[in-house]
């Protein structure tokens, strides 16, 4: 008896694993199609299977991947968000700029980095839900403002981070020699996983993307959630200029154009629903390591850049149309 | 069956524009249409009754090509007509009009009519001019007060009603099929559309006009065909009959039936009480009767309400008639903070419960089951465990974490509570069936339970065993207390559920009978007819 249920605890859990590892409609394609990306790199480039590459990848995709997490949230309650590059190169100036006028403190930088972040996401957030404007064109203003904003602020030129615990914390300390880029995407990924599945608020931005009459109709407030959602999404890119910004040891107002094809191709190949209502934080990691290790191999097989480019969106298309039904 | 005939042969010795004879149809098991007749003289407008399921719907979709039938024949103009598609039905000069209007909105009336058929230059482009020049001259020659350059989006909804008829007739049309026109009208709008109708009589095409609102059969009619299950339950000149002799051929004798039937089935398809079913005022109510009221509305106005007075007590089932469109789902609606109030006050337990949002009224204990269950009670791709707890996620959560067990508990009781037909509660709703949905959407109120408690058709496109059951919880959230308001077309259910029934007109509540007070659906039909004020001076 007290084996069997053991037994049947141990199916429980195992279960549960399952159900956080596969939610989606065909998420094993998304583990197939990663696991043939590894396969046929590892043959094709003897570098590609070594931990320190591995290592490479992570970093180098970590700033996708933690604001993946935040557009999986927007993507599910039926909503884009154009904005993301924009908002992390302001929210970058401002932690910059913050340490270099108001107090030399990483926390100071931290806050004034995420905060503004935040604050871009707010406004998102704010004018889509308040003057009903589809959230496709608020954040393409704010993907120009923010942008116009950030190069404003220093008539373009770039802000010198010397702050060295900013940029032991956020870019190139590690523990236990894993570099930190890559342990701030694990708890943006675990932070996500807790508040997408496990809290009431994941379950309201499902229903607020999944039908938001029924939502509206079962006393849910989506203006607030699909701001909130908003403002996630904000302060991770927020979260991700610290990192870029560590990483480089200077803030600059002209850094990653364009990030936010990016992300939003990891969310889509992750297995979310452009319609709303379907996602989940995993699949989003799996998308944004699937990008970051092609963007890798592709390198290390020596493709050129453009070229690069083009296989790159052929894989995506493919890989999406491929998850589909 | 009364006097059919007669009318046909005296009225003149005219060919009709097309005559239905016996024709039947069969959809699986299900005998639709047992040999209908109908026909159709030049510049007529023949309407056609019946209550939901009679076969009107059935037959028109077979006229529009839509459907085949089995056996029988139809002629248009004295010559038989193979109808085996829309083109072919189009062709022989039958045009429907659907409720759901078909209209591009963006576009003007012009654009919309001429969709398809652009007069073009040689290159591709439209020639605009010409396509408005055509237009006019169309409008003008029928005498239809539309401006085809103004987008359809602006105008009212008879006028793209209007527009939508005249898209119709665009081309050679012989007879006209109106599909509950008027349903979304109001009584000005209606004038419109009726001179419309008229018009289009006048140059001799026959009009098939079919409708649940019997005063519309006396303003714009000629004749009158009644189905009931699947065949013709009586043709009649509009002149020489009146709306009880109307009234007692849609409903047919099945009333009596239905009496009887329910008597018998008491308590075998619920885990409710016997007898539970007979309950009225006097067997169910007095123990509560003396409580003072849940809900009472005084005087709430709003764009849709004009001065509704309502009081509902604790344990009671009262009961919303109406016609479509008369505002008795805006009254829910209201109640459950959708729809803001101008004027008036809402209480609940004697305070004022002035709901701005569906989540104020939740917090105060009101449930509302919506009337369009895919649109607004479930998210169709999602659990039924997510969909159960959607309404709920303040009790079930501490700190804004969910509570995994309690949902998941709460959603296994209530899925055995109102018996959920599902493998579990992971169960996507949307492989559900029609009664197993409805039921869910009543689960998400199962517990705890509402004050009060709201339902919008709460049986439409539900099959009969799962309509018992749901007639089963009704009476349970009742017997425990709950003051229950029903919205329902289906006017054998209201006399069922319902301890007293109100009679909503016009935005307001025309009068409230107890139960005891209507015996037969026939005395409530003629209360609801003649509730709607009678616009004879159009006419």
């Amino acid at each position: 008896m007290p084996a069997e249920r053991q037994a049947a605890q141990r199916r429980g859990r195992m279960g549960r694993i399952a159900q956080l590892l596969l939610q989606g409609d065909r998420p094993h394609m998304l583990y197939i199609a990663f696991a043939i990306l590894l396969v046929v790199f590892s043959f094709a480039s003897p570098w590609f299977l070594s931990i320190d590459n591995f290592l490479n990848i992570g970093r180098q995709t970590a700033l996708v991947s933690i604001i993946a997490i935040g557009m999986t949230f927007v993507i599910i309650a039926r909503q884009i968000d154009l904005s993301v590059g924009s908002a992390l190169a302001l929210s970058g100036m401002s932690a910059a700029l913050a340490m270099s006028h108001i107090s030399d403190s990483w926390i100071v930088g931290a806050i004034a980095g995420i905060g503004t972040g935040a604050i871009v996401g707010a406004i998102n957030g704010l004018v889509t839900t308040r003057l009903s404007i589809p959230s496709f064109l608020v954040t393409l203003g704010t993907l120009s403002a923010a942008r116009g904003l950030a190069l404003m602020v220093t008539t373009t030129r770039p802000e010198i981070i010397t702050n060295d615990r900013f940029i032991a914390i956020f870019g190139e300390g590690d523990i236990a020699g894993v570099p930190v880029p890559i342990l701030w995407t694990l708890l943006a990924v675990i932070g996500g996983i807790l508040l997408l599945h496990y809290s009431v608020f994941g379950r309201q931005v499902y229903a607020a993307g999944g039908n938001p009459t029924a939502a509206l109709y079962s006393g849910i407030n989506i203006r607030r959630v699909t701001t909130l959602a908003f403002v996630l999404t904000g302060a991770l890119a927020g979260l991700a200029a610290l990192v870029l910004a560590a990483r480089s040891h200077a803030a600059r107002p002209d850094v990653v154009q364009g990030m936010e094809l990016d992300v939003i191709a990891s969310v889509t190949l992750g297995g979310c629903s452009l319609f709303g209502g379907r996602g989940f934080i995993l699949g989003t990691l799996l998308g944004s390591l699937i990008i970051g290790t092609l963007n890798n191999g592709l390198v290390l097989l020596g493709v050129s850049s453009s070229l690069q480019l083009v296989i790159k969106g052929v894989i995506i298309v493919a890989a999406v149309a491929f998850t589909r039904k | 069956m009364s006097e059919p005939v007669a009318v046909a042969a005296a009225s003149s010795p005219r060919v009709p524009l097309i005559r239905v004879t016996g024709v039947t149809k069969k959809f699986g098991g299900v005998q639709a249409l047992r040999g209908v007749n109908l026909e159709v003289l030049p510049g007529e407008v023949h309407a056609l009754l019946g209550e939901n399921g009679a076969g009107k719907s059935t037959l028109i979709k077979i006229l529009s090509g839509v459907h085949t039938y089995d056996e029988g024949s139809i002629e248009i103009a004295g010559r038989k007509v193979a109808f085996e598609s829309p083109a072919k039905s189009r062709e022989a000069g039958v045009a429907v009009v659907y409720q759901d209007l078909s209209l591009v909105e963006s576009l003007s009336v012009g654009a919309n009519l001429m969709l398809g058929r652009e007069p073009r230059t040689r290159l591709g482009f439209v020639r605009q001019r010409e396509l408005m020049a055509q237009v006019s001259a169309f409008l003008r020659e029928h005498n239809i007060p539309l401006d085809p350059r103004v987008p359809v989006f602006s105008l009212p909804f008879a006028y793209r009603q209007m527009t939508e008829i005249c898209k119709a007739l665009m081309g050679d049309v012989r007879v006209l099929i109106l599909d509950e026109p008027t349903s979304a009208l109001t009584g000005g709008e209606e004038k419109i559309l009726f001179d419309a109708i008229r018009t289009v009589t006048e140059r001799g095409v026959g009009v098939i006009y079919v409708t649940h609102r019997l005063n519309e059969v006396f303003r714009i009619s000629q004749r009158v065909t009644v189905f009931r299950d699947g065949a013709n339950a009586g043709q009649f000149a509009t002149a020489e009959t009146d709306m009880k002799r109307l009234v007692a051929a849609i409903v047919g004798p099945r009333h009596a039936a239905m009496q009887a039937r329910q008597e018998t089935s008491t308590g075998t398809a619920m885990q409710t009480a016997p007898g539970a079913d007979e309950r009225t005022v006097a067997q169910v109510a007095p123990q509560f009767a003396h409580h003072a009221p849940v809900l009472t509305l005084t005087n709430v106005s709003n764009a849709r309400l004009s001065g509704v007075n309502l009081s509902v007590r604790k344990g009671e089932v009262h009961g919303l008639a109406g016609l479509i469109g008369s505002g008795r789902t805006e009254i829910l609606q209201t109640i459950f903070g959708l729809l803001p109030i101008h004027q008036g006050t809402i209480d609940l337990d004697g305070e004022p419960l002035a709901a701005r949002r569906p989540a104020d009224a939740i917090r105060r204990g009101v449930a509302l089951v919506p009337e369009d269950r895919h649109l607004q009670g479930l998210v169709l791709e999602h659990s039924i465990e997510r969909n159960l707890t959607l309404p709920r996620l303040p009790q079930l959560s501490r700190g804004g974490w969910l509570l995994a067990k309690a949902a998941a508990l709460q959603a296994r009781v209530a899925m055995k509570q109102l018996s959920v037909k599902a493998p579990d509660a992971s169960t996507h709703v949307k492989f559900l069936s029609g009664g197993n949905q409805q039921k869910v959407v009543f689960a998400k109120w199962n517990h705890p339970r509402p004050k009060l408690l709201l339902l919008d058709e709460p049986t439409i496109g539900v099959d009969v065993g799962a309509r018992e059951e749901i007639y089963g919880v009704v009476h349970d959230a009742a017997l425990a207390g709950t003051a229950v308001v029903v919205v329902s077309s289906d006017l054998d259910e209201l006399l069922r559920l319902c301890d007293r029934i109100s009679i909503v007109a016009d935005g307001s509540i025309e009068r409230t009978v107890e139960r005891g007070q209507i015996r037969h659906t026939e005395e409530l039909h003629h209360l609801i007819q003649l509730s709607r004020p009678t616009e004879e001076l159009a006419t």
